[in-house]
């Protein structure tokens, strides 16, 4: 732990000092607004730090642009958070503001993390004040059923994630992940076993980022703990702990040496089971219930008219979410198709993983196609149905605020991608480079590549597609409005399928 | 000329932005942007050269990626394909804000910017030279539609609404991944290494060095999917009758006469010139769907009983035909396929906004309410007569061009060029195809017969009220131009043929045109194995098929290779070039810059 190591935590130190403060100020001052504010102004200073920061690899920390941009996004999604909290009705206000700023700071340590126990310590940082938000806010059944339910199974996953990490100590004698990499990449004489080992970390590693991702199958937790928590959690749960995910996924286990092809192999199939069951089960639900599905998004029914600008805001959001160009989510989709297709053959590889990957393709296709059909449901719902009580967006000024800054987001990213592709892109060649060296990357991807143009494009559609989706993900949720009474109909409804085994009405 | 072209599309974005305010103010900013942007159109329409196949009004900017290995340009450009499509959608946004001018009441500054945004993709989508531009247009046009369909449609414009996007979008998603299969194909056999996203440059480099059959016929495949639902053909119509009955008068005419276009247009942009061998293995097969979807959809108009569900399936009928004289694969063909979108964008438009006339006097569309409307309202019968007349193919009328030309590349196809044997499903095709027209003109003047003939017969009406009254100013003007343009197609076909021929020689000429490049030695053909000399036997053995469509260049040259080119129109050209070993197909562009093979 060196001065530049303290120097680059900056941001994520004055967050932490703004958290525990409003934890413990919290019991004394019961205003909403101060509190939002701090929370606000902590975000805008180690925003304001960040800007004058050099980032290079110090430490533990990676320092490179993945993690700056990383940074970034939580830094953006933890001010829009602390925005709609701003009039929430709870009376935990300081509670969840100071573990909303924790989460944010987890996220950001993933973000830099380039060594196993600060990532681990990030995650666990996301995760332990989860658990309390889902607490907060409602206090009923169903609220602490998916707050245990979750809790029992990140404990677990944990585990299996920690356990995975201990292998890779155990085989290579080091936690940093650079060391990691070059032990793996050149086994000394006689440690045959080692490659054996590094699998096993490989599957538990999976096992416990893809329950951060809720990844088909360790996704069934998802269904319950989005209906039984309030819309702010939900959005919350949407995009920390998957962004912080997807970023171990690419430290870890995409580009250790040696283990790629078994890691996109474990990708690619959850990929495509993930998106395939969740549309299906999804669809299946639609279908059969669909009365009841109507009454639960009767709630927004000309929303169009009563509020234009919070519908509007919502709209762009789930048109972007379809991926429909000109907007953000369209590059991301483009960039994800563009790389799957974009897989060679490698030159002893027998070319099957090509097939693979334009499968997997069009099976992406379809289900975004599919997936369409839920977003626009609910833009149907709010334009054209006659309005039935007079719903207005409950979420106060920060809210509306936040939502409109999405949206705008949203738009500009569409129209004028090129700072975010020209972030991705900076992000990615960074990413191969630590993991076995840029010049190496030929031979020991899967994949061989005329040149590294493409590898890079490749990586920087994909960070491009998902830091893109998250955003308009989350406004969509937190806008909806509430009803007075809590209970089931305050869950959220975009995105997450029904539960398998939903309670009768 | 390039800021002419930018400034015509972005205008009525500009519009959109301004529309704000009551009814008045709007429609008042919407008429007037669409009449600006269709005198700048008409500007760039008159201005063409004649008998250039280049490209006009370029106007190319970086968009982002530009420093790295993606170049996503923000590029804009005619040529005489794009030309009439982009000119027809100047022409039917005027029309379509003149439709609604008194029927929309409700949100109508809404309205008017939809329309406005939808013109702006509509004329982006075929102005666009780089086919990520071309795509973001593709799929923002859903939105507006989507929308001018969900708010002010009729009784079941939810539902209608829903599956025209969803059906569109599921389409042009398989769409985008073919396309992005071309742009990487090119990328990785080209020797620069930059990736690039412009469709010139991509239709030459695969002129040059065309992708392998296989991999054309997966590419065709998703790009087939895309573009047929567009289109709409026959499997994949269902979702058109429902969003025209739906839709708002403004966003029929728009749906049908230039949302359709944006299938065909696609088809012949990037499926013949960059995937000629998949088009020309494909084409019989896409030549029976075509002719199933126009004889299907005219029996099915002749049982209608609502006028707009039968111009609906009309315009699927009419849709067929253009996609008929596409895949005729030779320039007849082509061009009456081309002239024929134009020419049905202007009937088939035109009878939307018709009928959305007809709904705003009586508040039916039931052929069995109306009947000898022609007494009432004699104006508006004069224009449905023209348009009717058009639409069925009267001689002197702009479908009448478009037709005969199809008809006669498709005869061609079936009875000039191709040898006896296997020539009979296209023949089959062709009778089948002229069958439709016959159909066409049954269910068409049936209809007439039916509403504006015979005894008058109006819905009950309150007798306070007064008698329906006529077309009025408004309503004329926004027919007369259309009506302009069917009469000066059918009139002087060549004032738009010349400027549109050399275009789409140069863009399908891959498709129309090949060479095989045989060995032999002096002795002749004999030299080959039995499946290439089977091949060849079968009516295209080099010297008997002098005469017979084939330009032979058998003059063997001592190194005892001959080159023998041969049009597309023989019914397996694919098979012949298969099933040979020693045959090896090249492609030459005659009319493109060749570039050397990597």
């Amino acid at each position: 732990m060196t001065t530049e190591t303290l120097h680059l935590l900056m941001p994520e130190i004055v967050l932490a000092i703004a958290a525990v403060t409003i934890y413990v100020a919290g019991a004394f001052v019961a205003s909403r607004a101060v509190w939002s504010w701090i929370g606000l102004g902590a975000s805008a200073i180690a925003a304001a730090v960040m800007l004058i920061q050099q980032p290079q690899p110090a430490g533990p920390l990676a320092g490179d642009a993945l993690g700056q941009l990383i940074r970034w996004l939580a830094l953006g999604v933890g001010a829009m958070l602390v925005l709609t909290a701003s009039r929430s009705r709870a009376p935990d206000v300081p509670e969840y503001l100071g573990s909303l700023l924790l989460t944010v700071v987890g996220l950001m340590l993933v973000a830099e993390a380039n060594e196993l126990i600060l990532l681990f310590l990030g995650l666990e940082l996301i995760a332990i004040p989860t658990y309390l938000l889902l607490y907060l806010g409602r206090h009923d059944a169903a609220a602490e059923e998916s707050a245990a339910k979750y809790f029992f199974l990140s404990v677990l996953a944990s585990a299996l994630l920690l356990y995975g990490f201990s292998f890779l100590y155990g085989t290579t004698g080091s936690t940093d992940l650079g060391a990691i990499a070059a032990r793996l990449a050149q086994p000394a004489a006689g440690q045959d076993t080692l490659a054996g080992l590094a699998r096993i970390a490989m599957v538990f590693v999976f096992a416990g980022l893809g329950f951060k991702i809720a990844a088909v199958p360790l996704h069934f937790y998802a269904p319950d703990v989005y209906q039984g928590t309030t819309h702010l959690n939900a959005a919350l749960l949407s995009v920390v702990p998957k962004a912080a995910g997807l970023v171990a996924l690419v430290r870890i286990g995409l580009l250790m040496p040696g283990l790629e092809s078994h890691a996109w192999r474990i990708a690619l199939a959850l990929a495509v089971v993930t998106m395939t069951y969740a549309n299906v089960l999804a669809l299946w639900q639609y279908n059969l219930r669909e009365g009841r599905e109507v009454d639960n998004v009767d709630e927004l029914a000309g929303l169009g008219q009563t509020s234009p600008v919070v519908a509007g805001a919502i709209a762009v959001c789930l048109f972007s979410l379809a991926g429909v160009p000109p907007l953000a989510g369209f590059w991301g989709k483009l960039g994800v198709f563009a790389a799957a297709l974009d897989v060679q053959p490698a030159a002893g590889e027998p070319g099957g993983l090509r097939i693979w990957f334009i499968a997997l393709a069009v099976i992406g296709v379809l289900n975004a196609a599919i997936a369409a059909a839920y977003y626009l449901r609910v833009v149907g719902v709010m334009y054209f149905r006659l309005p039935l009580a007079s719903p207005k967006s409950e979420g106060g000024r920060g809210a509306r605020f936040a939502a409109i800054a999405c949206a705008v987001l949203v738009v500009l990213l569409g129209l004028a991608s090129g700072p975010l592709f020209e972030a991705c892109r900076r992000a990615s060649p960074n990413v191969s480079a630590q993991a076995n060296g840029a010049a190496t990357v030929r031979e020991r991807h899967d994949w061989p590549v005329s040149n590294t143009a493409p590898l890079r494009s490749r990586l920087g559609f994909s960070l491009a597609a998902w830091s893109s989706f998250p955003s308009s993900r989350w406004c969509c949720k937190m806008n909806v409005p509430q009803t007075r009474n809590p209970g089931p109909r305050r869950r959220p409804f975009i995105l997450c399928p029904r539960n398998e085994r939903e309670p009768p009405p | 000329m390039g800021n002419l072209l930018l400034a015509t599309i972005l205008l009525p974005l500009a519009g959109a932005v301004l529309a704000f305010g009551p009814r008045r103010g709007a429609r008042a900013v919407a008429l007037a942007a669409t009449v600006a942007a269709l005198a700048m159109a008409g500007t760039l329409v008159f201005r063409y050269p004649v008998g250039a196949s280049g490209e006009f009004a370029v106007f190319d900017a970086a968009w982002f990626g530009a420093d790295s290995s993606i170049d996503i340009r923000l590029s804009v450009g005619l040529d005489g394909l794009s030309l009439w499509l982009f000119g027809l959608t100047a022409l039917l946004s005027l029309t379509a804000v003149l439709v609604g001018w008194e029927s929309i009441r409700q949100q109508a500054s809404a309205y008017y910017r939809l329309l406005l945004v939808l013109e702006t993709g509509m004329l982006g989508v075929f102005a666009a030279r780089d086919i990520i531009l071309f795509y973001v247009f593709f799929e923002f046009t859903l939105i507006p539609l989507f929308f001018l369909i969900g708010i002010w449609g009729s009784s079941q414009r939810r539902h209608a609404a829903i599956k025209f996007f969803l059906f569109t979008l599921a389409g042009s998603v398989l769409a985008l991944l073919g396309l992005l299969a071309i742009v990487l194909w090119d990328h990785y056999h080209s020797p620069a290494g930059q990736m690039t996203f412009s469709i010139p440059r991509l239709t030459e480099n695969l002129a040059a060095a065309p992708i392998p059959t296989g991999v054309q016929l997966w590419i065709f495949a998703a790009l087939f999917a895309g573009f047929a639902i567009k289109v709409p053909m026959f499997p994949l119509h269902t979702w058109l009758p429902l969003a025209h009955v739906e839709a708002p008068a403004a966003g029929s005419v728009l749906l049908a006469g230039v949302l359709l276009k944006i299938g065909s247009y696609g088809f012949v942009r990037f499926v013949l010139p960059m995937l000629p061998d998949a088009t020309a293995i494909c084409a019989p097969w896409l030549l029976g769907l075509s002719v199933v979807g126009i004889v299907y959809a005219a029996l099915v108009a002749l049982a209608q009983s609502d006028i707009k569900r039968l111009v609906a399936y009309s315009s699927i009928s009419h849709m067929g035909f253009c996609m008929l004289g596409l895949f005729a694969l030779n320039p007849l063909g082509i061009q009456g396929g081309v002239l024929q979108m134009v020419n049905h964008g202007l009937a088939t438009g035109g009878l939307f906004a018709i009928v959305g006339m007809i709904y705003e006097r009586y508040h039916t569309r039931a052929i069995a309410d109306l009947g000898g409307l022609a007494k009432r309202t004699p104006r508006l019968a004069a224009f449905m007569l023209l348009m009717t007349l058009s639409s069925i193919g009267l001689p002197g009328l702009g479908g009448f061009v478009g037709e005969f030309l199809i008809l006669l590349g498709m005869f061609q196809r079936a009875w000039t060029a191709a040898p006896p044997a296997g020539a009979l499903p296209l023949r089959v095709i062709s009778v089948l195809a002229l069958s439709g027209v016959v159909l066409g003109a049954w269910y068409m003047l049936g209809l007439v017969r039916r509403v504006f003939f015979g005894p008058l017969r109006e819905p009950k009406r309150d007798p306070a009220e007064p008698p329906v009254a006529d077309l009025s100013a408004r309503e004329v003007m926004a027919l007369t131009p259309l009506a302009v343009f069917i009469v000066w197609i059918g009139l002087q076909p060549s004032f738009f043929l010349d400027r549109m021929s050399p275009t789409l020689d140069h863009l399908t000429g891959e498709a129309q045109r090949r060479e095989v490049e045989v060995t032999a030695d002096e002795r002749g053909w004999t030299q080959m194995d039995g499946r290439a000399q089977t091949t060849l036997a079968n009516g295209w053995h080099a010297p008997r098929d002098e005469g017979r469509g084939i330009s032979a260049n058998h003059a063997l040259r001592p190194s005892g290779r001959a080159t023998l080119a041969f049009p597309l129109s023989h019914p397996r050209p694919s098979a012949f070039i298969r099933g040979s070993t020693l045959l090896r197909t090249t492609t030459t562009a005659p009319l493109t810059p060749t570039r050397t093979k990597p």
